[in-house]
């Protein structure tokens, strides 16, 4: 009997975490829609995946570098040093094209991307170190050798505004005239690509294998450093993209916005189940990770709750969905008398 | 010169972080002259310190057991908001009589706010088997959280005058939390080098699974140390507090950044075991005295931050061809600061050999 590789997409089983976060958002969505109905409308849903956008995009690079055992907090830096770097280079060139922003933005960010990888693979070091410490550098040359001046609507590239304005679909109601934006093919697109490359492709089973146990991965003769370059050169590129969405969406190009939030977005992705250890990850848990930060972001305010609340509910929900991950994992563990805290 | 190729080799790392030190300050004091060496400067300088070296020697802590905290920052804001609510009038109010107790009062409750985040950090690494770096991600989120919701964003000021006196308060033209935080490092250090809690702190970053089984109970040295770590935490919040005389969420977050790069600059290696007082403290130098010529020559906080992360990136590189550098005729380093490591293609090999010799098998059939 011959299965189409799509068929394993459908019949696959959820991880354990992938239902508990699905019954979170379910739970919650009811509570919220049971409090104020207003709730239910396609607006909210709509402006919910336009602000989610660029953060998914973020989140798949996070979770390809998870994979691979290591952890990066320099994605945010890159994001907006290639972005701005990008809106800088149009308005000094007088290129005035959305492909053009995109494409300087990507090689920036795959550029940046892959001098982390150098490094970590070079010197053998800790991913969070060296990202935390490119983190600053690349934010910090940006800022000394480009500036830090932000650009309002009027002054940025025409492009990127009519960009961030394109809608797909258009819905005019009495509350006025809303769409559905053009970053959600962008989005499913990433999703696919990396989905494709992770489970379809011998590059991605080298991703897991590294990310699982590098020792046995180099044994088998991968290339430990080439997969690195490509995790890293990955993750930055998706930065870089994410870079262009973001400055488009807002409508105003800031470089010192962004950076900061990176350990937010790297929380979303380990509650959808990867693990810091490498080797475990879906695609799947990290859309439900980003939904429920998303989730909390904006619909706290429905609840009758100031913004003010949105940390603690997240970090709440972080920390127990932690605790049941590795308690359960610490259950077995000793089950099998294992010791060692991985 | 064996001799003192000996003594370099004695602690790698120190040496390196002695000369560069020295080379900075000369430098630095050669460039800046008066500016760098005038009273005034030198006295902002150690009560700047004062309030990161407690953070510093917290995250210190965290790596000598091959763990993290990313929460130090959140939390000593929370103990400070905490303490400052206390002190703000906004509880009990205020008058002449009972300023002093509401003052120690407050003190305490930023200690013990400190101590109890340690306690959760600790209660869900050791009990819960969270890799600290993920609890703590996941508790800074919930103290800034919980600092959000008591402040709604907003700062809380003090209102008792005397307390942020002591923040500046002098003891012969020393600040007195500069004194704080030198004591705080004497005990630590006493701590670290000469108790069985300090030895253990050590084994459990070499060897946690060999800890255990040589009936330590582990669950209580991470317990004990995050707590301490939240002491010291508590400690920070404290001089924070006295000498901006409020508290508010968002205070203090680049913090985090220096407080990893002054404990990655004195040499503790991340995966645990490694790492001595003595190099956090001189690493603290080296870092404040480079802030302070910043602050003079007038750079940018973006270029404080190239720099910072430039920084970091090279003493790793740096610590890395140190590492492998053996001076001909130096003597086997001993100590936790320098035990010798087997490279990792040859452990393999000295497995298997270990395996083969009879000795081994016949020891290893009679435990059996």
């Amino acid at each position: 009997m011959k299965t189409s590789p799509f068929r394993a997409v459908f019949n696959r089983r959820s991880t354990a975490m992938e239902k508990y976060l699905l019954a979170i958002i379910i739970g919650y969505i009811v509570i919220v829609a049971l409090k104020n109905p207003l709730f239910f409308s396609v607006e909210t849903l709509f402006d919910m995946l336009r602000s989610g956008s660029g953060v998914m995009i973020l989140a798949i690079g996070v979770l390809i570098v998870l994979v691979s055992g290591g952890i990066d907090v320099s994605f945010t830096a890159i994001a907006v040093v290639s972005g701005y770097t990008s809106v800088k280079l149009m308005l000094a060139l007088g290129i005035d094209n959305i492909l053009f922003a995109f494409m300087v933005s990507i090689v920036v960010g795959c550029l940046l991307g892959a001098i982390n990888a150098l490094i970590i693979y070079r010197f053998n070091l800790p991913t969070l170190i060296v990202t935390l410490g490119t983190a600053s550098a690349y934010h910090g040359l940006m800022a000394t050798v480009l500036g830090t001046k932000s650009f309002p609507t009027g002054a940025m590239p025409q492009s990127l505004v009519n960009f961030g304005s394109t809608d797909l679909i258009v819905i005019n109601s009495d509350t006025g005239r809303y769409g559905l934006t053009v970053f959600l093919p962008i989005v499913i697109a990433v999703l696919v690509l990396t989905w494709f490359i992770l489970y379809r492709t011998m590059l991605g089973r080298q991703v897991f294998a590294v990310g699982s146990n590098e020792e046995s991965a180099s044994r088998l003769g991968i290339n430990i450093f080439r997969t690195k370059l490509f995790v890293y050169a990955y993750s930055g590129a998706l930065s870089g993209l994410m870079g262009i969405i973001y400055f488009s969406e807002l409508k105003y190009v800031n470089p010192v916005s962004l950076v900061g939030t990176e350990l937010m977005i790297i929380a979303a992705v380990v509650i959808g189940g990867a693990k810091l250890t490498g080797g475990e990850g879906t695609i799947l848990g990290t859309i439900l990770g980003i939904v429920v930060v998303q989730l909390f972001q904006s619909t706290l305010v429905f609840l009758g709750l100031g913004s003010s609340w949105n940390d603690l509910f997240f970090g709440a929900v972080l920390l127990i969905s932690l605790g049941v991950m590795y308690y359960r994992q610490r259950i077995q563990d000793r089950k099998n008398l294992v010791f060692a805290t991985a | 010169m064996n001799s003192i190729a000996r003594l370099v080799a004695r602690d790698k790392n120190l040496s390196v972080l002695l000369v560069m030190t020295a080379v900075t300050l000369i430098v630095l004091i050669t460039l800046l002259g008066g500016r760098f060496l005038s009273a005034g400067n030198l006295q902002s300088m150690s009560s700047q310190v004062s309030e990161f070296g407690f953070l510093a020697l917290a995250m210190g802590l965290a790596m000598l057991t091959a763990g993290i905290d990313l929460s130090i920052v959140s939390a000593a804001v929370l103990s400070g908001i905490v303490g400052a609510t206390v002190m703000s009038g906004q509880l009990v109010p205020i008058t002449a009589s009972n300023s002093n107790t509401l003052m120690l009062v407050g003190i305490l409750a930023a200690l013990v706010t400190g101590m109890l985040c340690g306690l959760l950090n600790g209660l869900l690494i050791a009990k819960v088997s969270i890799p600290p770096i993920l609890a703590t991600l996941g508790t800074m989120i919930l103290f800034t959280g919980i600092g959000m919701v008591i402040t709604n964003g907003q700062s809380v000021p003090i209102a008792i005058s005397s307390y942020s006196a002591l923040g500046a308060a002098t003891v012969a033209n020393i600040p007195i939390i500069f004194l704080l935080m030198v004591a705080a490092f004497l005990v630590v250090g006493f701590m670290l080098r000469r108790t069985r809690f300090g030895r253990r702190i050590y084994l459990f970053g070499e060897n946690d699974v060999a800890l255990r089984f040589s009936g330590v109970r582990n669950d209580r040295v991470i317990i004990l140390t995050y707590v301490s770590i939240g002491l010291l935490v508590g400690l920070a919040a404290v001089i924070m507090v006295s000498r901006v005389n409020s508290a508010r969420v968002g205070f203090g977050e680049s913090y985090l950044l220096q407080a990893i790069l002054v404990v990655v600059l004195a040499g503790f290696n991340p995966y645990g075991g490694r790492g001595r007082v003595v190099s956090v403290a001189l690493g603290l130098i080296l870092l404040q005295s480079l802030q302070s010529a910043f602050t003079i020559l007038q750079f940018n906080p973006y270029v404080k931050n190239l720099i910072w992360g430039s920084m970091l990136l090279l003493v790793m590189v740096v610590n890395y061809y140190v590492a492998r550098w053996n001076p001909r005729g130096a003597a086997p380093a001993k100590g936790p600061g320098t035990t010798t490591v087997i490279p990792p293609e040859s452990a393999p090999s000295a497995a298997a050999e270990t395996h083969r010799s009879p000795d081994a098998v016949s020891t290893g059939g009679r435990a059996l």
